[in-house]
């Protein structure tokens, strides 16, 4: 009878989750044209996938992406949370100021950005002009674009590390701290031999919970560049948006989905290893 | 003097330590603030005021234009649309999470843990590794634009937070409760709604408050499955002055962005500590 209690979420589950999952599978080893499904092909998407030249460089920004978002987010997200941790007064007002990106909706936090950087009227582009540089046409050429997008990405999702180290920092227990006082030890010398260690497992669940959201971010991307230009922008979740719903290229989309899938696991299970009851 | 000397000292020793802190929070204010400021900016301003250059960070002359043109059928439905996937998810996830948290809380088993860690597993799949499997399977039958499959949708994406939240929750109420209850002849389920289900009402609270913002906040849902314009979200809202936008829409693009944000931003007002908690328990969004 206790099963009776988990019917309805394992329904959803199999609703929105196993079937198109199986679905997926089906359609990347059937071919397709507009979303309808023709005769059996095999292997054969992967095989277009795999030989595809464009893949590597794909997989290329996927990383850049995701590791350049990351670099920036977990020093900051730590940064902001000792800070926080450490401060007396007006703390409420700087944790909203800290967390005021991550408020935003995604779609928020890109288009914002792309009318602040806009070339023609914004005020980055009357900084750059006055300097002497031309307008900021960011999101024009290729390394600008990927650059300027993850610079987004990281100043939306920092907060979300910051939140989930602030939640570790505050069960350092106090006596471990005070009695480094006593030694006489400075705030660097609290940082690297408490802070720092306690905080080991944190970090790490930290990394993945950022590396997932950052491989299946779309939004961000899909408001200001939608991969372009010249698909420099374009990560793996974006090349399934884009070639499901720019292509109409269902098989081709479903097999990049299986490859975003098939990551998404390997994260997942470093993920479930370190987990931590707060954080995942 | 000899007495205050070192108090002196020691405040003056304070503030020193305080200053790399205080620097750290101003270099923060001056990357967060700008393009804030200058939404808010631009929601005030005239129409052909948004296409001054330089740009006027002061609004001159000051216009609600912006907030008054945003009165219009399309828009109000976007937020309807919005508000009803919101309140549709949060009742839907809540009537099947508490009792699967409730029974995976108190019934473990080797079988029941592999279903909540199935289900913990599904809930971190890519949305849009899923979408377009739902997106092609439902626009071959009626089942795209409807209210019901986008509240299916939007409540298996945030079950698997739920679920694990409310756990945290319901292990912390004393089993004897229950099963005193259960000795004066309750069954599971009268133990459930008269006995559990008060006792995590904070718990719901921020439950509730977490679906809303993610709700109100996500753009794929809206995007990938909802396909006519009645249906969409108050997040398409925002990105459909950008991608269809022609003429001088910034001054109602910026007001429709700071409109769009006060529920979000009168929520975490209130309930600040909630919030958080409800948003940092389940780690992955997004």
């Amino acid at each position: 009878m206790v099963w009776l209690y988990v019917l309805p979420v394992s329904a959803v589950f199999l609703f929105v989750f196993v079937g198109p999952l199986i679905y997926t599978a089906w359609t990347a080893l059937h071919e397709t044209s507009y979303y309808q499904i023709g005769k059996f092909s095999g292997l054969n998407s992967f095989a277009r996938l795999f030989s595809d030249s464009d893949l590597p460089s794909r997989i290329w920004t996927t990383l850049v992406f995701s590791l350049g978002a990351l670099v920036i987010a977990l020093p900051a997200g730590l940064l902001s949370a000792i800070v926080l941790n450490n401060l007396h007064r007006f703390k409420r007002s700087v944790r909203s100021l800290f967390l005021l990106p991550w408020l935003m909706s995604q779609a928020t936090a890109g288009t914002i950005w792309l009318w602040f950087l806009n070339p023609n009227y914004g005020p980055a582009s009357a900084i750059t002009k006055s300097l002497g540089f031309g307008p900021t046409d960011v999101f024009s050429t290729p390394t600008s674009a990927l650059v300027a997008v993850t610079l987004m990405t990281a100043w939306w999702s920092y907060p979300q590390a910051m939140l989930l180290f602030l939640g570790a920092l505050q069960t350092i227990p106090e006596e471990l701290r005070e009695s480094l006082k006593v030694d006489g030890g400075g705030i660097w010398h609290q940082f690297v031999n408490i802070t720092l260690p306690y905080l080991r497992n944190t970090i790490v669940s930290v990394v993945v919970v950022l590396l997932m959201l950052y491989v299946q971010m779309v939004t961000i991307i899909l408001v200001t560049t939608r991969g372009g230009p010249i698909g420099s922008t374009e990560t793996l979740s974006m090349r399934v948006y884009n070639q499901m719903f720019d292509k109409f290229d269902l098989s081709g989309a479903s097999a990049t989905a299986i490859l975003l899938f098939a990551v998404n696991i390997v994260l997942t299970l470093v993920a479930i290893r370190f987990r931590r009851k707060e954080s995942l | 003097m000899s007495i205050t000397t070192p108090r002196r000292q020691r405040r003056l020793g304070s503030f020193i330590r305080a200053v790399p802190a205080w620097a750290y929070i101003i270099l923060s204010a001056t990357v967060v603030l700008p393009p804030v400021a200058w939404i808010v900016s631009t929601s005030l301003k005239t129409g052909s005021g948004t296409l001054e250059f330089p740009p006027k960070w002061i609004p001159a002359p000051f216009s609600s234009e912006g907030y008054v043109g945003l009165l219009t059928s399309t828009n109000i439905r976007f937020f309807v649309n919005s508000l009803i996937y919101a309140g549709g998810s949060i009742v839907l996830a809540l009537a099947i999470c508490i009792p699967a948290a409730y029974v995976a809380t108190r019934y473990r088993s080797r079988r029941m843990e592999t279903l909540m860690t199935g289900i913990l597993v599904l809930s971190m799949v890519p949305a849009i590794v899923v979408f377009i499997a739902l997106y092609s399977m439902f626009v071959k039958t009626a089942l795209i634009n409807t209210y019901p499959m986008m509240i299916i949708v939007y409540t298996a994406i945030i079950c698997g937070q739920t679920i694990l939240f409310l756990r945290n929750f319901i292990e912390n109420i004393p089993v004897e409760i229950e099963e005193a209850a259960a000795i004066d002849g309750c069954s599971r389920m009268q133990i459930l709604w008269r006995i559990i289900l008060p006792l995590i009402r904070p718990g719901i609270a921020a439950v509730a408050i977490f679906i809303f913002v993610f709700v109100w906040n996500d753009f794929l849902v809206g995007t990938v499955l909802a396909t006519t314009e009645d249906m969409k979200t108050v997040q398409n809202g925002i990105v459909r002055y950008i991608t269809t936008g022609f003429g001088s829409f910034w001054g109602l693009f910026a007001a429709f962005i700071v409109v769009a944000f006060i529920p979000v931003l009168s929520i975490f007002l209130a309930f600040q500590r909630w919030f958080v908690a409800g948003m940092t328990s389940g780690g992955v969004k997004g």
